[in-house]
């Protein structure tokens, strides 16, 4: 129906497409001072200081220096013992995160998109979210034992309800226009799902699951300080119980540094499978 | 030929009162025609639209296409929407094929059809660009590529050009008409716009608010093809005579509903 239509060559539209970025013409030296990772190095270069003059003149038996700390990291990161203890740690955090991702991305898809689901469910998401959850860990412990499950199941309740809660919003928030504009060219539910509130939700969906990973290794954690001392909750208690506050320090340290791996590498795993939603970002 | 019958729609207002969006409407747009519905905002011209897309009920009244009662979207209608409504996430010539893609096309063919439409629009070149990386008016192109795709017999444009700069709406109309005069579907487009209405339409139906009526329907006898020389027609001496006249009603109504409304939304 096209074929007897002259084509428009681009040169008479006189739009152009959104420019690029301006050229920052500054030397190479003065950009890499004015970079983000040049400030957030000085800052950390502060903390260690301010850490460093607290430990060595106030610190006490328990407040290790910096220097001290790091000395101890360098110790653990060659103790056999310690990398133990992180496998087993860890693996609580992949079966519970992974639990929480399968268990909580279609939970939440259903809820952004039936009402009525959301009715029924809001309740007990909204408990989830504000209970600490540290006082369903006796409760768990009575249930399921001290073995591996019950740490699994804290690890997920603790990611999960960041998962749902996203994901949730990710349907809610796709645009209506969208959804009025699919279905004017006749998309059936499932051709709904699959080519606009999933890609819609996307951006949401990666954000809940980093999100959840942070609360993953929180409930890592904890359930090992409060329930079974093993693995690396058990290392930290055992390490209090010496007094050894360089290496109970550096442990910290160690979980803390796995922690930001893991949403680094999340945060990447969002800029590749959703581009578009860091575009809107940067430019809104 | 679309036929409406005595279309009527109610809904309740913010404040609990009773808002006659629709009252009594009448239309009859006929095959192959260019038909632009002019009014304030709130006369409920992109209601009707939508209606006739089969995208909101209404409460009384009949909408038929060629004999067949409206009862949700068709294969025989395609929207051009007021903010472009493209996939954020998809390239130009998925956007573009997505219609096709709706309707079980595959994914070889309709990327062939596709790239004619991107062509026809102006946009060869762009079609791996995201819509975030095209300005307005190229992102209606792609809008109104894809709704050509699905090959419509009734087009239905919901103020495409009303979010475009001036100098880009002026092009996309002479390129609207150069494509419309080469393969001549029935439009039904919703505008605004007084020049545009009546530089584009054979028929201008000017719609009144509260209660969204038909106040008029005026003949625009300017004659086709227009695309090659609009500013020729702007000057000569029936386009500033229906022009004049319109704006004349729509003043009309602005004094009667001055407190509450204007004329451009």
């Amino acid at each position: 129906m096209t074929a007897t239509v002259p084509a428009r060559t681009p040169e008479r539209t006189s739009e152009s497409p959104v420019p690029p970025r301006r050229r920052d013409r500054r030397p190479a030296w003065v950009r890499a001072l004015d970079s983000t990772t040049a400030y957030q190095l000085l800052g950390f270069a502060l903390f260690a200081v301010a850490w460093q003059l607290y430990g060595t003149y106030w610190g006490g038996l328990l407040v290790p220096t910096f220097t001290e700390t790091v000395l101890a990291v360098g110790d653990l990161v060659v103790d056999p013992e310690f990398w133990s203890a992180f496998a087993v740690s860890n693996q609580a955090l992949v079966l519970g995160f992974l639990a929480a991702v399968v268990l909580g991305v279609p939970l939440g898809l259903l809820l952004g998109r039936f009402p009525v689901a959301e009715r029924l469910s809001n309740v007990y998401l909204n408990i989830l979210l504000v209970t600490p959850m540290a006082a369903i860990i006796p409760l768990l412990v009575m249930s399921v034992g001290f073995g591996l499950a019950s740490r699994v199941i804290l690890v997920t309740i603790f990611a999960i309800v960041m998962v749902v809660v996203n994901v949730r919003s990710g349907v809610r928030q796709v645009d209506p226009a969208l959804l009025q504009m699919a279905r004017s060219f006749g998309a059936s539910e499932r051709q709904t799902w699959m080519r606009v509130l999933i890609p819609g939700a996307l951006p949401s969906i990666m954000t809940g699951i980093r999100l959840g990973l942070g609360r993953a290794v929180t409930g890592m954690v904890i359930v090992e300080l409060l329930m079974v001392s093993v693995a690396l909750g058990g290392l930290i208690l055992n390490y209090r119980s010496r007094f050894d506050g360089a290496h109970l320090y550096a442990t910290i340290v160690l979980i803390l540094i796995e922690a930001l791996v893991l949403i680094g590498a999340a945060r990447w795993l969002e800029s590749r499978l959703a581009p578009w939603a860091v575009n809107q970002r940067k430019n809104g | 030929m679309i036929e409406i019958r005595g279309l009527s729609k109610a809904y309740r207002g913010q404040d609990g009162s009773q808002v006659q969006a629709l009252a009594d409407v009448d239309l009859t747009v006929r095959d192959n025609e260019f038909l632009t519905v002019l009014g304030p905002s709130g006369c409920g011209k992109t209601t009707m639209l939508k209606m006739i897309a089969g995208l909101i009920p209404w409460d009384e009244g009949s909408i038929a296409i060629d004999g067949v009662e409206v009862d949700g979207p068709g294969p025989e209608r395609a929207m051009v929407f007021q903010n472009f409504a493209l996939l954020p996430w998809a390239t130009v010539l998925d956007n573009v094929a997505f219609g096709l893609e709706m309707r079980g096309v595959g994914k070889a063919e309709r990327h062939e059809r596709a790239r004619e439409l991107v062509t026809t629009v102006g946009l060869a070149g762009f079609e791996t660009k995201r819509p975030g990386e095209l300005s307005g008016g190229m992102q209606q192109r792609v809008g109104l590529a894809r709704a050509l795709a699905v090959q419509p017999k009734v087009l239905l444009m919901d103020e495409p050009f009303g979010a475009v700069d001036e100098q880009t709406r002026r092009l996309l109309q002479e390129e609207l008409l150069a494509i419309w005069e080469h393969n001549r579907v029935t439009v039904v487009f919703i505008t605004h716009s007084m020049e545009e209405a009546v530089l584009l339409g054979d028929r201008v139906v000017l719609m009144s608010a509260r209660p969204g009526q038909i106040s008029e329907i005026v003949d625009v006898p300017l004659e086709r093809p227009r695309s090659s020389d609009v500013g020729g027609l702007e000057r000569s001496s029936e386009y500033s005579e229906i022009t004049a006249h319109l704006w004349e009603r729509l003043r009309e109504m602005h004094a009667e509903h001055g407190r509450v409304g204007g004329i451009a939304s």
